[in-house]
């Protein structure tokens, strides 16, 4: 059994934690973060992908609109990269209330949200896809935001601080002697085996699993699960995200990201935060709002269906946790249940990831007596890519596959960039819908947090496109050769891969998508016979 | 513009063009009209008719018709049930059309043949090519898998790693990965099959092969050895080594497809078939209970063509035959009723030997192969319908989509043939 010895232990790799670690590790506090997936496999890479103006919010909560906006505004500076700066749009239709649609100027207003009143005409020339029932429009600055790359600028920012993460890895014990905290005990998901870690904090980030964790040290915190489904048009329908002006309901966010576009989504009540499963129900009914504000969204493919588990909190007054705001919950355990060394983070939304970890590390900095202010508000978590490595990347990769790239890749690039200069067979491109070069896939499997294929795929997007990964899949099989992890188990990897791909697609299985479904059991099943193959 | 014919045959799979092939030796002025260029490329270019027993789905089978005559009995829905009368007699007509052209198409004796794919699983199929059947791979003391670097599509080390696991093998079966270097930039299938057509190419890789090669040896190669049929680089390559060489089955493009498609294609010219490319029939006439003419789009025109039958081949969802919406599936041309069993469309397994329900959607047919309702009445007359668009099988799973095709074409032609003026 390994064992490890650091001040702070944070549990759950989503964006609270991610920032977390950083924001700890920035701080000159030594940290592990430990997640029990890959990172963000969670909420935090289920969701719309929307970096919110605080427009959603501003009639209902204005302090939480406030936030909203002045995270949005630290983001775009920190982590520009990861954000796209669409701007947002809030449409009402003729069923609308135009009262609130006052209300909600005023509000706005009120929190030091910019609006404009757009010329409907003009909107509609602009965006035909929009419906031509549109009464009333204004600007916001909502924006687009990749999450899972976001997490991963936070992880690597922290790393460079020190900080520790492992991946797969599942909270087994946690260790109190004298009503204190003293360790966890942790056990890799994929082999079964053990570390004891030694600490004087355990940070509890888990999101939707924050329940678990607080049993596991014997305490109770209610979390409320709420499934949220999302669909993804392989198509980018406005260059601006798209909101219903009207109080937030289901179906009423479109967000652009790259060449596609996000709908969501739906609030249903779960019982377990595995439950991602989207149901052709819910995917029904979100078309049938979706078409109020796109009347010809049927025309668009979808490419997949997924959902997200928001953990929900709702503070319990009787007990001593500080409430920080209505929409997130700080719980020192030490007050509230008299164990010392177990803070709970809680609730929340993406948007305000930062602020929540800022929060959650000057409680923790100020047990562990630690003086130092935050400056995770200031320092950027990625250097950008000098025009120089781009130039370079563009004679390997080609245009337009050398960008996106550089998007994904970030601080890496460098690297990726070398060795195809030195080994041209590295410059094929295997994913040609993503446009993900063998060199980029080679250098995500040996980065040590890759496991599976499917972690490749959601770090370079691969098998992420039109095809469905069909030949990518095979393809990223063949250049793992040289990757020991990858060499055996050709059929578990690639089932697993399918598998997941095929999660999203069933809800959405019609059109082009299930013309190509059968394509690729053509190819998996009777060319290649993968349905009976033995990994033995 | 209209157009007069006597059969027309909509696509141009394995069993529209053995439709068409078929109706024509009965003399019938035919019309083949297709949209693409058929999905035979995108197949292994072997002739699958039933891979796995009946009765214990993952244990290959030997004689298919064995376990055909059971499906016959047992599932009276299943599209083999309609056509098993002419199912030998459809494979001897293929197998001459493609012996006259060079391309010789094997079986083993009877039993299926259990042959190596890209990924080195082994793929049960009655009639292979030449240059894809293998032969006693029980008793091969090495297998050399020869790749090329430059070659996206083709990985040595994962067909050696799973074909290893074989129990097939010798025990002592030595496998060998070899990479070849074709010192081209970027290769695809298609290219290097052009290669390997020129000499130049052939010695290439012969000069690289040969040092790897020891006694009883055979080496298999990515379906790409030549697009031509009057070259056989298989057996050029195999003479310089000195062993056999082989294709396996690869993900398209994969030649032996299309080298299928390319022979067919030529014989029906040769035999007087009008082909008509890149064309999309876009509506049908009726009258009663029979088809008067089809509206077709192609090249900027429109126009009609009226024939005495028609052949309805154009593939299910792949083919582009069928179309779907949420909750709803139609048979584009003709708008006829799509048995969608009880309704599901998909399995929660994406592989599984359970397959898939849209799999076995289709169009109900008599033994005439005629579309009928659920009464079993006679919907169109003059319809005749082949191959995938069938209801009742799991091609992907049974691997019976080339037996049901090449039977249902078959059928279809000679009933389109019997047809008086």
């Amino acid at each position: 059994m390994a064992t490890e010895k650091v001040q702070v232990v944070v549990v759950g790799g989503g964006a609270t934690g991610t920032g977390i670690l950083r924001d700890l590790a920035m701080r000159g506090i030594s940290a592990l973060l430990v997640e029990q997936g890959d990172l963000a496999h969670g909420t935090s890479s289920r969701f719309h992908g929307l970096l919110h103006s605080g427009g959603r919010y501003a009639v209902k909560d204005q302090e939480a609109a406030k936030e909203c906006l002045e995270e949005n505004m630290i983001l775009r500076r920190i982590a520009s990269d990861c954000v796209e700066p669409t701007g947002g749009l809030f449409a009402a239709l003729p069923e609308d209330d135009p009262a609130y649609a006052e209300k909600w100027v005023k509000a706005c207003a009120e929190s030091g949200i910019k609006t404009e009143e757009l010329n409907v005409k003009e909107l509609l020339k602009k965006y035909p896809v929009l419906s031509p029932r549109i009464t009333k429009a204004y600007s916001t600055p909502d924006a687009a935001v990749d999450g899972f790359r976001l997490l991963w600028s936070n992880v690597n920012s922290a790393r460079r601080y020190g900080a520790k993460m492992v991946t797969y890895h599942k909270l087994s014990a946690v260790s109190r002697a004298n009503g204190a905290i003293t360790g966890v005990e942790l056990t890799n998901t994929l082999n079964g085996e053990i570390t004891s870690v030694e600490c004087q904090m355990v940070i509890n980030a888990a999101g939707a699993w924050a329940g678990e964790v607080a049993t596991m040290a014997g305490l109770e915190i209610h979390m409320i699960k709420d499934k949220g489904t999302l669909l993804a048009f392989n198509h980018r329908l406005t260059n601006q995200v798209v909101n219903r002006l009207r109080p937030p309901g289901d179906a009423d966010i479109f967000v652009p990201h790259g060449t596609i576009t996000l709908l969501g989504t739906t609030s249903i009540a779960v019982e377990d935060p595995n439950c991602t499963k989207p149901s052709e129900i819910e995917v029904e009914n979100m078309l049938n709002i979706g078409r109020e504000t796109m009347p010809n969204i049927d025309n668009y493919r979808i490419i997949r269906a997924f959902a997200g588990v928001r953990p929900l909190y709702q503070a319990n007054k009787g007990a001593g946790g500080r409430a920080v705001t209505r929409n997130f919950a700080l719980i020192d355990h030490e007050q509230k249940d008299g164990l010392k060394g177990l803070v709970s983070i809680v609730g929340g939304k993406f948007t305000t990831y930062r602020l929540m970890a800022e929060k959650t590390v000057d409680l923790a900095a100020k047990k562990l007596g630690n003086n130092t202010p935050c400056r995770t508000a200031e320092e950027p978590l990625t250097q950008p890519v000098t025009s120089e490595m781009l130039e370079r990347g563009k004679k390997v990769f080609g245009v337009p596959g050398y960008k996106k790239a550089a998007e994904r890749l970030g601080d890496a690039y460098g690297k990726v960039v070398e060795k195809a200069e030195q080994d041209p067979s590295m410059r094929r491109m295997f994913c040609e819908c993503e446009l993900v070069s063998a060199s980029e896939i080679d250098y995500v499997a040996k980065d040590g947090d890759s496991k599976t294929l499917s972690d490749i795929r959601r770090k370079t997007r691969m098998g992420m496109g039109t095809c469905q990964g069909i030949f990518c899949s095979y393809r990223t099989l063949g250049a793992l050769g040289n990757n020991p992890q990858f060499t055996v188990g050709h059929r578990e990897f690639i089932t697993e891969f399918l598998q997941n791909r095929w999660r999203g697609i069933r809800p959405v299985l019609w059109g082009q998508q299930l013309r190509e479904t059968q394509l690729s059991t053509g190819i998996f099943c009777s060319l290649f016979g993968m349905e009976r193959m033995n990994d033995e | 513009m209209n157009k007069k014919t006597d059969v027309l045959v909509i696509g141009a799979g394995l069993s529209g063009m053995m439709a068409a092939a078929r109706a024509a030796q009965s003399g019938k002025k035919v019309t083949l009209l297709t949209k693409g260029m058929g999905t035979l490329s995108l197949t292994s270019g072997c002739i699958d008719l039933w891979g796995y027993e009946v009765d214990n789905p993952k244990q290959p089978c030997g004689n298919p018709f064995t376990q055909i005559q059971k499906v016959v009995e047992q599932n009276p829905g299943h599209p083999y049930a309609k056509v098993y009368d002419v199912l030998k007699e459809s494979l001897t007509f293929f197998q001459d059309i493609c012996d006259k052209d060079g391309l010789t198409y094997r079986d083993n004796g009877g039993e299926n043949w259990l042959l190596p794919t890209a990924v080195g699983t082994l793929r049960p199929t009655y009639l292979a090519p030449a240059s894809m059947a293998v032969k006693d791979l029980n008793k091969v003391k090495q297998i050399v898998v020869a790749g090329f670097d430059e070659l996206k599509d083709f990985y040595p080390e994962v067909l050696v790693t799973n074909l290893k696991k074989s129990k097939l093998l010798r025990p002592d079966c030595e496998l060998t990965v070899a990479h070849l270097k074709s010192g081209w930039k970027k290769l695809y299938a298609t290219s290097l099959a052009h290669r390997l057509e020129q000499p130049e190419g052939q010695q290439e890789a012969i000069r690289q092969l040969k040092p790897l090669i020891k006694p009883g040896a055979i080496v298999l190669f990515p379906p790409a050895l030549g697009e031509r049929r009057d070259i056989d680089v298989a057996g050029l390559i195999s003479k310089g080594l000195g062993c056999s060489v082989y294709e396996v089955t690869n993900l398209p493009p994969a030649l032996p497809g299309q080298r299928l498609q390319d022979l067919f294609l030529k014989y029906l010219k040769n035999q007087g078939v009008t082909v008509i490319l890149s064309s999309t029939v876009t509506g049908a006439q009726v009258a009663g209970n029979r088809c008067s003419h089809v509206t077709a789009e192609g090249a900027g025109k429109t126009f009609t063509i009226s024939a005495q039958t028609y052949i309805l081949a154009t593939g299910s969802f792949v083919g582009g035959g069928f179309d779907s919406k949420p909750g709803q599936i139609e048979e584009t041309i003709f708008g006829l009723p799509i048995n969608t069993g009880d309704g599901k469309w998909a399995s929660g397994e994406f592989l599984s030997l359970k397959g898939h329900p849209f799999n076995r959607f289709g169009i109900d047919v008599n033994n005439r192969l005629q579309p009928v309702d659920g009464q079993s009445k006679v919907i169109l007359e003059n319809v005749l319908v082949t191959g995938a668009n069938l209801s009742g099988s799991e091609f992907s799973i049974e691997k019976c989509g080339n037996g049901v095709a090449l039977a249902s074409g078959f059928k279809a032609g000679k009933l389109a043939g019997e047809v008086s003026r």
